[in-house]
């Protein structure tokens, strides 16, 4: 009998392994294959057919790469400062948007995550045109009296930054409330009532219930956007093309430039896309390893 | 006086929604204005609908392969995610019901392929395709994005509210493993579905990275494809170029109207 | 007798263009077909090629590079009936991009019989992929027939790999009517230095609060002109880096931060900005290679207002009036497997066929660097939107004047390293130490 049960678990076991086993080999086959030889070009050198064994020579040279640096710390800003905003501001509307009282619900939620269906194209022309310099919003401050006279948005390493930071706020703000605001679905609503009998104000309600009961998906956007962040580029290339001097490029955007706009130098490039990986991974890592106590 | 405050907060909320939501559509506002406008009048900044939409449009179709590229996108979308929504589901179901030690560590190495950046794995990439001869193919397009550890992940999530005395009664039945999936799991997760399939739908349709060095042939071009092509002239007509952008947004809005309400759902039933 | 008939009709059709006016630029293919056909069909230097088979080309910008492809393929047609064209529209940074990952992945194949190559980008593909190219030295095209410097770009070790097409000599457009209110007119803005520019720009921005020219802010792009336009480039000809002690280097950078502070120059956010400011009017002119008139030309409401010139010219021992930006020239792939009918083609054509420059010219505006060309009468066609200004001619013998520039394998790293510097200095850096930052990140990426 007992023999019985472990040898269906055997076969429960084995017709796991057939459910998972088409998507896991084409990942094996599209990602980790490929990688795998990705990490012998990142071991090379040169160009086309003159591609020697340079050892690790590119990852040597990633380390006193002053533009790499550069790179890097840049990357690290937007995750630092651009994610937690992001995540704080999408569950502050998410609340908002749960409230049962709230009228034209739908209406807001499609406006708001409407940003992140928009063409890269049109919102990176669209945010060039926004502050350029007789742009919309130098017109406004102007005429709010905060600016005297237009200002060069994309012209100075902090604004190009803040230009950069509230671009990707405005599109991808949106994409996270909606998994918040389905979680928030989950929440009864005698919770909050109760709270509120008991004098906790909108601020504690959001400290005390809503993040704590929210924490598997908040980590789960919080992975998510570490590593789109890391891997930025779209926002580097198309709305300040790295500048002004190289002070707003990302690494991802570093990478691109030497593959395939400077005299390219794929091992190096390579090299440097699996340091982006490693920063990725042991970043995923920590996340877990604190969002994931229970 | 309770009631006023309470009133100013309601007031100030809708305040707040209205700004937020206003600056989120603004731009898309903006493009649809743009693409009714000549180029000129783009140039200068209009904010007023113009009469140029139909001149736009004749512009477009006289420069570019819009039907092709549409068509072409459309296809490629729309076979990529039935068939990744397919087999990811079954591996997320796989890996929750038929849970273990080891498959979750196995789980684990999968997510490992989210963060490898695709420039690291493009040229070897490249040298497979050329080597199978899939380049200008929908297969070559779908191929590398087909399975994701996301959408696994988000299916793994979602099976884990899927009753099991659901599995248990239709093994009874005498259904087998792969008839309970179809039979009962699918039609449980519609709204995991409808959130995957916005998803997958919106990153196939917006891919550009991996087309761009796969489809070499002029019948092979995508809708972003299109789009940068506009970019490079010398002289860009703005108009065309937005009309453009306008008709490449436009699917994946209507997808999210459509789905939008599921997709909420979906996630839900993936947080439980 | 032929050929005549040939310019007469290409007279015509400009004209009839010019008649229309406001006709959209993008769409002028369908009303030519008929009109260099026949003619060309038994041009004297034609010689018949019996092979046959399908040429695939890349390029990018349709109202462009793929119309004058459309129309050289018919102009060889008529020489070889069995030929077929197969054009693809690609950006170049497509091209660049399929370029790097064919040769990586030694995928030659997949590239395409002719490709369009930028200029500055064609020595490093060159230096980098030599596998990809096929050397065009003895393949019978005259390449005395092109402007020098702009032939310079697809010489690698004395040896050949383009074939030179557009046009992007400098040019210097203002505003007459700007001009004019200040009590100026286009002569007084003609073969001058920059000091006299800087001198007379203080004066027209005085009266009529206009400065004469635009530049997209930490972009390099007027210094990499001015800099060619003294002679001198940021490589030695051994290909060494020329930064730190390059005296022209500092003179450009010294006259850069006079002509934006004195308000002459007003920089702006990026191209979009950029193209705005003329066409806006807020700016009365601006610099920048020949391809930019199609820009100009948008503001239809200005025709008339705009002239043609020469650049200023620094105070440099062998500085000109003249430079270069942008361009590109068409090579041919190693891996064709019709390289002869590839070569033909492209011989007889954009290498040997007036009459084709005669019809590329006023209906997409594509100014050529085929010398020969340049004498055609279609070049001396007054343009209305430009007073009645003769600019192709004017604009052929500017490019016959220009010096050549150094690229090499590591121009555009130079570029970004000069261009980063120049933000340093006008942020107020020393220069020396910025510039010897710059050197030292270019000899980073050399080794």
């Amino acid at each position: 009998m007992r023999k019985n049960k472990l040898a269906m678990s055997g076969r429960h076991d084995l017709t796991g392994w057939a459910f998972l086993s088409v998507a896991s080999l084409m990942i094996v086959w599209m990602n980790f294959y490929p990688m795998i030889k990705a990490f012998h070009l990142a071991m090379q050198t040169g160009t086309g057919a003159r591609m020697r064994y340079a050892g690790l020579i590119n990852f040597q040279r990633i380390l006193v790469d002053p533009t790499f640096k550069e790179t890097l710390g840049t990357t690290f800003l937007y995750l630092i400062i651009q994610v937690p905003i992001m995540l704080i501001f999408a569950l502050i509307l998410a609340s908002m948007l749960n409230s049962p009282t709230l009228k034209c619900k739908g209406l807001f939620r499609t406006a708001i995550f409407l940003p992140c269906a928009t063409s890269l194209v049109s919102y990176a022309v669209i945010f060039r045109q926004l502050f350029a310099l007789d742009g919309y919003i130098n017109v406004v401050l102007v005429r709010l009296g905060m600016l005297e006279a237009g200002y060069q948005w994309l012209s100075y390493t902090w604004s190009a930054r803040l230009v950069i930071i509230i671009a990707l706020l405005w599109r991808w703000t949106g994409y996270n409330m909606v998994f918040y605001l389905a979680g928030l679905q989950n929440i009864e609503n005698s919770i909050y009532e109760a709270a509120r009998i008991d004098g906790a104000n909108a601020l504690q309600q959001l400290t005390k219930i809503t993040i704590p009961l929210l924490k598997p998906i908040i980590l789960l956007t919080a992975i998510m956007s570490t590593n789109g962040t890391l891997q930025l580029f779209d926002e580097s290339f198309n709305l300040t093309n790295g500048g002004p001097a190289n002070s707003t490029m990302t690494m991802s955007h570093y990478i691109y430039r030497t593959s395939f706009q400077l005299s390219s130098d794929l091992g190096y490039s390579t090299a440097m896309a699996f340091v982006i990986f490693v920063l990725v991974a042991v970043l995923a890592l920590i996340q877990m390893k604190v969002g994931d106590k229970r | 006086m309770k009631k006023t405050m309470k009133n100013l907060k309601s007031f100030l909320r809708y305040v707040f929604l209205i700004t937020v939501s206003f600056f989120s559509v603004f731009p898309l506002y903006w493009m649809a204005i743009s693409a009714t406008n000549k180029n000129v009048d783009v140039i200068r900044g209009t904010l007023m609908p113009g009469t140029y939409l139909v001149e736009n449009f004749k512009t477009l179709i006289d420069q570019q392969n819009l039907g092709g590229a549409l068509v072409n996108s459309f296809r490629n979308s729309i076979v990529l995610t039935v068939i990744s929504l397919l087999i990811c589901s079954l591996a997320g179901y796989g890996f929750e019901i038929y849970h273990s030690k080891a498959k979750d560590r196995f789980m684990g190495v999968l997510l490992l392929a989210m963060m490898i950046p695709f420039a690291a794995i493009m040229i070897p990439l490249f040298t497979m395709f050329a080597n199978m001869k899939l380049l200008n193919t929908t297969i070559g397009f779908i191929l590398p994005t087909i399975a994701t550890p996301f959408l696994i992940m988000l299916f793994r999530q979602s099976a884990r509210s899927f009753p099991r005395d659901i599995i248990e009664a239709a093994r009874i039945d005498g259904l087998n493993e792969l008839q309970i999936f179809f039979r009962m799991f699918i039609p449980t997760m519609k709204s995991t579905y409808a959130a995957a399939m916005t998803i997958t739908f919106m990153a196939a349709w917006n891919n550009f990275l991996w087309p761009r060095i796969i489809m070499l042939s002029n019948d092979a071009v995508t809708m972003p494809m299109l789009v940068s092509n506009i970019i490079q002239g010398y002289v860009t007509d703005n108009g065309m170029l937005m009309l453009a952008v306008l008709i490449t947004t436009i699917p994946t809005v209507i997808i999210f109207f459509i789905l939008q309400k599921n997709f909420a759902e979906g996630i839900t039933g993936a947080v439980k | 007798m032929k050929k005549t008939l040939a310019i007469v009709l290409a007279i015509v059709m400009s004209a009839s263009l010019a008649a229309c006016g406001g006709a959209p630029p993008a769409a002028p293919a369908d009303d030519t077909p008929n009109v260099e056909a026949a003619p060309i069909a038994e041009a004297p230097q034609a010689e018949v090629v019996e092979e046959g088979g399908t040429i695939t080309v890349w390029c990018w910008d349709p109202a462009f590079n793929l119309y004058s492809m459309e129309e050289a393929a018919k102009v060889y047609k008529q020489i070889n009936p069995n030929f077929e064209i197969d054009i693809v529209e690609t950006p170049w940074d497509m091209i660049q991009t399929r370029i790097t990952t064919a040769a990586t992945a030694n995928q030659l194949d997949t590239l395409p019989d002719i490709f369009l190559c930028q200029d500055n980008a064609f020595q490093k593909n060159v230096i980098n992929y030599p596998e990809v190219f096929t050397d065009l030295t003895d393949s019978g095209i005259n390449f005395n027939d092109f402007a020098p410097a702009k032939v310079e770009y697809s010489v690698i070790n004395g040896r050949n790999f383009g074939v030179p097409f557009d046009n992007g000599t400098v040019i210097n457009c203002l505003r007459t009517d700007v001009l004019e209110e200040a009590g100026y007119t286009i002569a007084d803005f003609t073969d001058i230095t920059w000091d006299t520019f800087i001198e007379q720009g203080k004066d027209i921005l005085t009266k009529t609060g206009k400065p004469l020219s635009s530049t997209i802010a930490r972009e390099p792009d007027l210094l990499m002109i001015m800099l060619q336009s003294t002679g001198a480039s940021l490589f030695n000809t051994d290909g060494s880096v020329n930064i730190v002690n390059n005296d022209e280097l500092k003179a450009v950078l010294t006259t850069l931060m006079e002509l934006t502070t004195s308000g002459v120059n007003i920089e702006v956010n990026n191209w979009d900005e950029y193209i705005t400011s003329f066409v806006n009017g807020s700016v009365a002119g601006t610099i920048n290679g020949c391809w930019i008139l199609g820009s100009v030309q948008t503001a239809q409401d200005q025709s008339g207002l705009w002239a043609v010139t020469n650049i200023p010219k620094l105070n440099t021992p062998g500085a000109t009036n003249y430079s270069n930006n942008g361009g590109s020239s068409w090579a041919v792939s190693s891996s064709s497997q019709n390289k002869d009918l590839a070569i033909d083609f492209l011989a007889n054509t954009f290498a040997g066929s007036v009459p084709f420059y005669e019809t590329i010219l006023p209906s997409a505006g594509a100014l050529a660097t085929y010398l020969p060309a340049g004498n055609s009468s279609v070049y001396e066609q007054p343009q209305e939107f430009f007073k009645g200004q003769k600019i192709f001619s004017d604009i052929t013998a500017f490019a016959g004047r220009t010096p050549s520039n150094i690229t090499g394998a590591y121009y555009y790293e130079a570029r970004d390293a000069v261009g980063v510097a120049m933000n340093q200095i006008i942020g107020g850096a020393d220069m020396e130490t910025a510039l010897k930052e710059a050197e030292d990140t270019v000899i980073f990426a050399m080794n």
